[in-house]
């Protein structure tokens, strides 16, 4: 098993709420992915595979911001919409991470919610848990 | 005082981590810009009001997806120095934030950087917007 199929098994074991999870090249094309329940996921492929390109397109935008601009290490992306937070994590210059969350809010919560908590800094960790890994 | 200049104020009253606030038109285009006070800018204003068109672009873009994944609520860019925030507005403007990142240093593990409370911040949105001004 690759170090990046071990790092997707990793993400889904941690947290339920991962529906999807999959790493592209710089291009958008999608190497590895997993999905826990296809049932749950309610984007159709082709739009995923759209998403993809277009946040692989942004993260070379942000990448060159990173080095131009002395913002540091540009480390995660999130876009928060009703239903699904998606969170793009560079993995290395040629690879990109790609995770779907539940965003859907609990039903027990007292005042207005706006989406799930996403526990960011235990998914860097493990990000970079698993970059320490020789192939 | 124009709604929007209020809901910047508000942001910077709300959480000192907050260093710059603007909002931008439907094209990207800077109306209004707040700035704390002793903050000297990390990124010129010229650069930052290219990163707001861009992140214009990026939320026009996402609208394609809306049908799918609801609408739009916010954007965070994390970079090891500050976190970018982007939120559309109902009128079809779009909120711009930066916030220091930097990590605290009584960390006992390796900081990611700070949380930002988008919750309070969104809710800070929709009270101006609900607001007649």
């Amino acid at each position: 098993m690759s170090r990046y199929e071990k790092l997707l098994h990793m993400l889904m074991d941690y947290e339920p709420t991962i529906l999807l999870t999959a790493i592209s090249d710089t291009s958008g094309n999608i190497l590895w992915n997993t999905v826990r329940d296809e049932s749950k996921v309610e984007i159709p492929l082709p739009e995923i595979k759209k998403s993809l390109v277009r946040e692989s397109g942004d993260w070379i935008t942000r990448c060159k911001i990173e080095d131009s601009d002395d913002l540091g290490r540009a480390m995660y992306h999130i876009a928060s919409f009703e239903k699904i937070k998606q969170v793009t994590i560079p993995l290395d210059a040629f690879h990109m991470l790609m995770i779907y969350v539940d965003n859907i809010p609990l039903k027990k919560t007292k005042t207005k919610s706006y989406g799930r908590y996403v526990q960011m800094g235990k998914i860097m960790s493990i990000v970079d848990f698993v970059n320490t890994f020789e192939e | 005082m124009e709604k929007y200049e209020q809901l910047l104020n508000m942001l910077m009253d709300f959480n000192s981590s907050v260093r710059f606030a603007a909002v931008s038109d439907s094209s990207g285009n800077l109306l209004w810009n707040s700035q704390r006070d002793g903050v000297s800018n990390i990124v010129p204003i010229e650069k930052t009001k290219a990163t707001m068109s861009r992140s214009r672009g990026e939320w026009d873009e996402a609208v394609s997806s809306a049908d799918h994944m609801g609408n739009g609520l916010y954007s965070i860019t994390s970079y090891a120095k500050i976190k970018r925030i982007t939120i559309p507005l109902s009128d079809g403007n779009m909120l711009f934030i930066s916030v220091n990142n930097k990590p605290m240093k009584n960390t006992k593990n390796t900081s990611y950087g700070h949380l930002v409370e988008m919750g309070e911040i969104l809710s800070i949105v929709e009270f101006v917007e609900s607001q007649n001004f």
